[in-house]
């Protein structure tokens, strides 16, 4: 069998001081797409930080490929942490490295980079795919999933409204030529058009074989995406669902939170 | 007043100004892409002129102009990169550490100064001319020395622009300067970009000190006074783009030129304030800025 596409043993982490999740473990064999479920405000979107890079894991592994993305052994006692210089204490995980290695994530409510045209946003996002496929396919592939940004390739970031501005940051992430591709609530705070119409383009992105990491607040758009479902409460993976035994959205609220009051 | 000396006052304003948008070019570089105000700019510029003094000077190893500002050019390119990974590096990723960064370069300017001092003694330098004679346009008349000085800071501040607006490597000196996490996530090289940017800040402020050097007298504390006003221009004009320091460097310019002909030398920095003072109430973010990078 060949090794898992992402695989994580006992990730722990958060904000300094604050520990947010502990003792995560999750594995990802080649071409599988998983979701995230859970309430807002347990540990998400900082566990999928953590996975990028972007926040320091505390304990734990994380592994691509076989390619180990983090330094081995625990985090330093509270003295040397303080201690970054980095010439002499690497990084215990470097984001750059995560996603040179084709792990791209598209943060929650990305801003990006405010004073730049989509054009030129859409020329630096490459850099992540570190030579790896044909850029050339993957700016076709994103012009084709998304349309309206042709349209939109010299007006600044800052301009765009929160739905074009997802794109760009969906579209940068595919531009990295991701091996596997974290979307953390992509549809968050859009309308319900384009909620629909950025929903078919992750989907077209699942069907050009990227396999998805996606965290959603929505079950049926999660359904449809991926192979398991992963309920996430209070810092912990608290059940996972097979695609088959995953209820709809009502029934999974009710059995999560109870019923509703009548 | 008559005409001759308002354009002798004239051509004399846009000298300055073209030195002054030099040097706050190369503060906004760094001011913008790492988020501080870089207080050892000054101790650049005097570095700068001493080592173009160093190699091109008859008193150095008298190597001539080309050689004295290449040098210039890529010495403090070098020097400016080992002053970020001393002094600012150790600093990255931490919270709140802004206003500490910022006195560092305080105190890194103090080491520049002394290490000056020692190297080069206390005795004033100079820069030779870069050419007898002026260049006459019309009624205005430039020193070859000042039309050295405009083509070279035309030619860098347009080199500069766009290499940050239309290459992949200034545009992702840019993107890291507007949201680091995203940058980082895109695979930038972030400490790579930031050191980028600090050489290129310093060696634009060595262009800057060695034409300096070559109208003034050398000593290591000569950047001090262009440092002030290029702050001035800096904030004056805001950073939101590249250019706008440029065109607030040369308001500067010629507002302190024609302040200094009126009303006297000490009532420059005055005038200047006042009017950066009157700009800034009306307008937070400077004369051209429109979005302005919280730090």
């Amino acid at each position: 069998m060949s090794a898992p596409l992402l695989e994580v043993r006992g990730l722990s982490g958060g904000y300094d001081p604050i520990q947010i999740f502990s003792q995560i473990d999750l594995t990802l064999s080649a071409g599988e797409s998983i979701g995230f479920f859970g309430p807002n405000g347990h540990g998400k979107s900082t566990l999928m930080k953590t996975i990028s890079g972007v926040l320091a894991p505390w304990t734990g592994e994380i592994v691509l490929e076989g390619q180990r993305l983090n330094r081995a052994g625990e985090r330093g006692s509270r003295r040397w942490r303080n201690f970054n210089y980095d010439v002499v204490t690497r990084r215990r995980m470097d984001p750059k490295k995560v996603a040179r290695a084709g792990l791209i994530h598209v943060p929650e409510g990305s801003l990006l980079f405010p004073e730049m045209t989509v054009a030129e946003t859409m020329d630096v996002a490459p850099v992540a795919a570190a030579g790896r496929g044909n850029s050339a396919d993957r700016l076709a592939q994103v012009h084709d999933l998304f349309p309206r940004l042709r349209e939109r390739l010299d007006s600044k970031i800052r301009y765009l409204s929160g739905g074009e501005r997802q794109m760009v940051a969906i579209a940068c992430g595919l531009l990295g030529d991701p091996k596997l591709m974290i979307l953390d609530e992509p549809t968050l705070g859009l309308s319900p058009k384009l909620r629909i119409e950025l929903c078919q383009a992750i989907a077209s992105i699942k069907a050009a074989g990227v396999p998805l990491i996606l965290i959603d607040q929505d079950v049926n758009f999660l359904t449809e995406l991926i192979d398991r479902l992963y309920l996430f409460d209070h810092g912990r993976i608290s059940g996972v669902l097979e695609k088959a035994d995953i209820p709809s959205h009502e029934k999974l609220m009710a059995m999560l939170f109870g019923e509703p009051a009548a | 007043m008559s005409f001759e000396s308002f354009l002798f006052v004239l051509t004399g304003g846009v000298v300055l100004g073209a030195l002054y948008a030099l040097m706050a070019a190369g503060l906004a570089v760094v001011w913008t892409t790492l988020g501080i105000f870089n207080f050892s700019h000054g101790a650049f510029v005097a570095l700068g002129a001493y080592i173009g003094w160093q190699v091109g000077n008859v008193d150095g190893f008298a190597l001539g102009h080309v050689l004295g500002l290449s040098a210039t050019v890529l010495g403090m390119f070098a020097l400016g990169i080992l002053f970020q990974q001393m002094f600012i590096r150790p600093f990255e990723r931490k919270e709140n550490i802004v206003a500490a960064t910022v006195i560092t370069t305080l105190a890194g300017a103090t080491v520049l100064q002394n290490g000056m001092l020692l190297i080069w003694g206390p005795r004033s330098k100079q820069i030779s001319g870069i050419g007898e004679g002026s260049l006459n346009i019309g009624p205005l008349a430039f020193s070859w020395n000042e039309v050295a000085l405009i083509v070279l800071v035309a030619f860098i501040l347009g080199a500069v622009g766009w290499f940050l607006s239309r290459t992949r490597t200034g545009r992702s000196m840019r993107a890291v300067s507007q949201n680091r996490q995203a940058a980082e996530l895109m695979g930038l090289n972030v400490p790579l970009l930031y050191a980028l940017a600090f050489g290129l800040s310093a060696a634009m402020a060595g262009v800057a000190g060695y034409f300096v050097g070559s109208v003034r007298f050398i000593n290591p504390t000569m950047g001090a006074d262009p440092l002030m006003k290029a702050l001035i221009v800096v904030i004056f004009g805001g950073i939101a783009r590249f250019t706008s320091p440029i065109y607030a460097a040369l308001i500067v310019g010629l507002v302190e030129s024609f302040t200094t002909f009126y009303l006297g030398l000490y009532w420059a920095p005055a005038v200047l304030f006042a009017m950066m003072m009157i700009v800034l109430t009306i307008k937070p973010a400077g004369l051209f800025g429109t979005h302005q990078r919280t730090l």
